[in-house]
């Protein structure tokens, strides 16, 4: 299976993962991954810890072989390289900055190794310092930098060298949440004006949807899905991967009828018309579960009228998010997630309620 | 592996370490354990000689053991859990044994308690028998009790404060949070302080030599066999017999620590306060301490006073004759090899344990556990075993050519090398793997990135191979006794011909030398090391 990213897949592939496997301890943990990224295209390998991202990410960097399969950087197998001539630069989780260098060597470093001479390596160090906004810094110690000043000297110091594919193995998750969402908007800027390819591992699905121009999800040592954020989000295939990205309903139910168009369903003693998914062959009788977001509903105190499907409940718990107000609402023996956008606009509802959704808005899951 | 192949310089690398353990550790003591034969081994166990030195070996290392750790266990409760005063002193007193020879202790008791002993003559007019087991038992036990002080120290130190916190704040008074949380936590730790202490007095050759007379230990009969019969097969079967008592006690530690081996050095990391103990149990401890620590000052101000004196303890009249004896002729060859010697083999041992450690714990290749384990194996291996493999091995004329004094310089290289390989791994473990893979990322090779990034960083781990191993080459008698030659001479070796000339003056003058070269040792070091002090264990 080989999956073209999205937007961008008129580029030839720049980064070719091809039927990859690797197993540790007789267990695999990449188990015939595949998957190609074009040039300049943001990748995203999302998962559970487990699921053989990380292990992907490093056998694409060299540090671990695979049993089987090639990996191809810019037309070229490098399976038969060793790390360090791959052109692949790693941002680690940890940032592995090295503790006894100061900021301008760590940047420097690569450069050093590449033999460029002073001059040159004194540019692009202090222009890539300025380039992640950390300027006149060159002088510091790693352990005088906080957390985000690391994670940005990590960067640069993987940016200096120019790789034909920057790693990037979940560079924000030891970060604090207010500065992981600052730092995810500068890489994402970062990354669009190098036009770098970048391939980057996270377990944090909102860091995979709002950074990636492709996202490969991985379950178990396999790509789950792949596709573009959009895509994963409204058009999972698969119910782990509608649950793994973002909050969900999953309700079992029956195709009763498939037209063209569209597909009629039951579940409970609800009946709907849904838009019918393209890659996927239904058949009347045939068990699917329906996909709804929390934020794709419209709530209401009982007796208001409804626009679509149309679902009569109580409301069973709430919380309060913040920005929206979930809600947990008893639809014949089932709770159902619904989230209300911009709370303070209107009342705090309770008790019974009507929900409402755009047929469009359901995606069935065939799996099973 | 197939990394290895695609970094033929590492896989060169890797090729030359293993080269070198198998020629210098694997070879010379395949080649003792080989020399008697199936038939010299038969004849050798039918001689029915070896019985009487293994009985002792074993009575010996039962007796010594159980006081030198009680002894060290008290010393090392006294200064982890007590809040006696002095404990700089006694910290210091504690280390000065293991700065010195260990078989110095039993010239000095010999000038105490012998038949014309300050103490046994001088004071009680006494002249007993101080040879024999009780002899052996009563020095191995002040020798061996500062070593076993730190290993239990060490151990103890370890338990984590947080528990005996915790349990003190759910109610248990300090003898039950002691009895129940404390001594369970480290029981591992104290089991292998135990055994390390044990192997060190299983394989002591100085002491029961000076102090033995007709008691023959298994050390001290390979010696015998050797150097009175020219015995050589013999020698071999009791060292292989020896090698296998040690070895028993340290596959026995290893299962309980994992083979973390000595204690050794580096400042000892300071942990989060003990609850406190009454002041009475502080005061037991200051008062125990305070003996013990009197024993060891009294030891070496024999030495210091002997050293100083015309004609201890006849003639205290000061003179500096023995120093200048000490240092002319070939006693200032002696002094100027250990020097060299110890120099150079703590310069390569520090060095290459350092490289090995790292291509060890780094590596990702099949039998590496078989090299990591080949590594630490000296440290199991009794010194006169190791010295005889290399006399069978490298005293060969075909090798004629080469200076004798590089025998000595490899042996205490690859004797020592335990310690600079625990202390690389050990560092290691404190350095996340990624740090290596940056480097890689970025283009460095990997003996590029070991280089550049991972050496400065064990720079601790270096200074710790380099100071211990230095005092270790300084202070051993045993792996050197049969490999010096009369240009080749180091300290150890003099004092323990001058005891036996019975040239006391020159003796303790030497042995005030020897310490004296181990002791500004680790004050370099401990200066490089900006105050921490390092420590450095010695074994006969």
């Amino acid at each position: 299976m080989v999956e073209a990213v999205g937007s961008v897949a008129v580029n030839p592939a720049h980064l070719r993962v091809s039927h990859i496997t690797k197993r540790f301890a007789g267990a695999p943990a990449v188990d015939d991954v595949s998957f190609d990224v074009p040039k300049g295209s943001f990748a995203t390998l999302l998962g559970p810890s487990g699921c053989g991202k990380t292990t992907t990410l490093r056998m694409i960097a060299g540090f671990y072989d695979p049993d089987v399969g090639d990996i191809e950087i810019g037309g070229r197998r490098v399976n038969d390289l060793p790390a360090h001539r791959r052109g692949t630069a790693m941002v680690f989780q940890d940032y592995a900055l090295f503790p006894h260098m100061t900021v301008y060597d760590n940047v420097a470093y690569g450069l050093r190794v590449a033999g460029r001479p002073r001059p040159e390596r004194d540019k692009r160090v202090n222009d890539t310092l300025a380039f992640v906004g950390l300027s006149g810094m060159g002088g510091r110690w790693p352990n005088q930098l906080s957390g985000g000043q690391q994670q940005r000297v990590a960067v640069a110091r993987a940016l200096v060298i120019e790789p034909q594919v920057l790693l990037l193995d979940e560079p924000l998750s030891n970060l604090d949440a207010k500065l992981r969402e600052q730092l995810r908007v500068e890489l994402r800027i970062l990354q669009r004006r190098l036009g770098m390819t970048f391939v980057y591992v996270t377990h944090d699905q909102d860091e995979a949807l709002s950074l990636s121009d492709w996202i490969a999800v991985m379950n178990a040592g396999k790509v789950e899905q792949a596709g573009t954020p959009w895509e994963i989000y409204y058009h999972p295939r698969t119910a782990f991967l509608a649950d793994f990205v973002g909050a969900v309903n999953l309700v079992p139910a029956r195709v009763q009828s498939v037209t063209d168009g569209g597909v009629t369903v039951s579940f409970g003693q609800h009946r709907a018309s849904v838009h019918r998914p393209v890659d996927v062959s239904l058949s009347t009788g045939q068990e699917v579960r329906l996909c709804m977001r929390p934020e794709s509903f419209t709530i209401a105190p009982a007796g208001a009228s409804a626009d679509g499907l149309a679902l009569s409940g109580t409301i069973a718990r709430r919380a309060f998010l913040g920005d929206t107000m979930r809600y947990w609402v008893k639809v014949d023996d089932r709770e159902w997630i619904v989230d209300q956008p911009d709370p303070g606009a209107t009342a705090t509802l309770d008790g019974p309620v009507l929900l409402s959704l755009r047929p469009e808005r359901v995606h069935i899951i065939a799996e099973q | 592996m197939r990394s290895l192949r695609r970094e033929p310089a590492l896989l060169l690398a890797l090729l030359a370490v293993i080269a070198l353990v198998l020629a210098f550790i694997v070879y010379p003591q395949v080649q003792v354990v080989v020399a008697p034969g199936p038939g010299g081994y038969v004849s050798f166990l039918e001689g029915g000689t070896w019985t009487g030195p293994l009985v002792h070996s074993l009575e010996v290392m039962a007796l010594s053991t159980t006081t030198a750790v009680l002894l060290g266990f008290v010393y090392a409760y006294a200064m982890v859990y007590s809040e006696m005063r002095w404990k700089p002193f006694f910290r210091l007193i504690g280390i000065l044994p293991l700065l010195s020879p260990p078989f110095v202790v039993a010239a000095a008791y010999v000038l105490l308690f012998g038949p014309r002993g300050i103490i046994t003559y001088g004071v009680f007019g006494q002249t007993p028998i101080i040879f024999g087991l009780l002899g052996i038992w009563g020095v191995q036990t002040i020798a061996f009790f500062p070593f076993a002080y730190q290993l239990i120290a060490d151990a103890l130190s370890r338990s984590d404060a947080r528990m005996e916190q915790a349990a003190r704040n759910l109610g248990a008074g300090p003898w039950r949070v002691f009895r129940t949380v404390t001594l369970p936590l480290s029981r591992p730790g104290l089991g292998a302080a135990i055994l390390t202490t044990a192997i060190y007095i299983v394989e002591d050759f100085g002491n029961p030599q000076l102090v033995g007379g007709q008691f023959t230990v298994l050390p001290t009969q390979a010696y015998n066999l050797i150097s009175g019969f020219g015995e050589f097969t013999s020698a071999a079967a009791v060292s292989t017999l020896l090698l296998l008592i040690a070895l028993a006690l340290y596959v026995a530690k290893i299962r309980l620590d994992g083979g973390r081996s000595f204690v050794t050095i580096s400042g000892r990391a300071s942990s989060m306060p003990r609850p406190p103990v009454p002041a009475a149990l502080s005061w037991a401890c200051f008062a125990g301490c305070l003996l013990l620590a009197g024993l060891i000052l009294m030891i070496y101000g024999t030495l210091l006073v002997s050293a100083i004196t015309v004609l201890f303890p006849i003639n205290l009249t000061p003179t500096a004759r023995h120093f200048t004896f000490v240092a002319t002729g070939s006693n200032a060859d002696a002094l100027r090899n250990t020097l060299v010697f110890s120099g150079v083999a703590a310069l390569v041992s520090a060095i290459l344990a350092l490289f090995a450690g790292w291509i060890v714990q780094r590596g990702d290749w099949p039998g590496k556990g078989i090299l990591d384990f080949l590594f630490i194996l000296p440290a199991a291996i009794p010194g006169i075993f190791f010295g005889i493999g290399y006399l069978t091995a490298f005293n060969q004329p075909w090798l004629d050519w080469v200076d004798r004094g590089w025998l000595i310089i490899l042996s205490m290289v690859f004797w020592n090398i335990p310690v600079g390989y625990q202390a690389s791994v050990a560092g290691l473990r404190q350095i996340d793997r990624s740090i290596d893979e940056a480097a890689t990322s970025l283009g460095a090779s990997r003996l590029r990135g070991f280089w550049d990034v991972i050496r400065p960083m064990l720079a601790g781990s270096l200074r710790v191979g380099l100071v211990t191993t230095f005092v270790r080459a300084v202070t051993t008698l045993s792996v050197v006794i049969f490999l010096f030659t009369p240009a080749t001479t180091v300290a150890t070796i003099r004092i323990y011909q001058l005891v036996n000339d019975l040239n006391w003056g020159g003796a303790t003058a030497f042995t005030v030398a020897d310490i004296t070269m181990a002791i500004l040792a680790l004050v370099v070091f401990a200066a490089l090391a900006r105050g921490r002090l390092a420590l450095g264990m010695a074994r006969g």
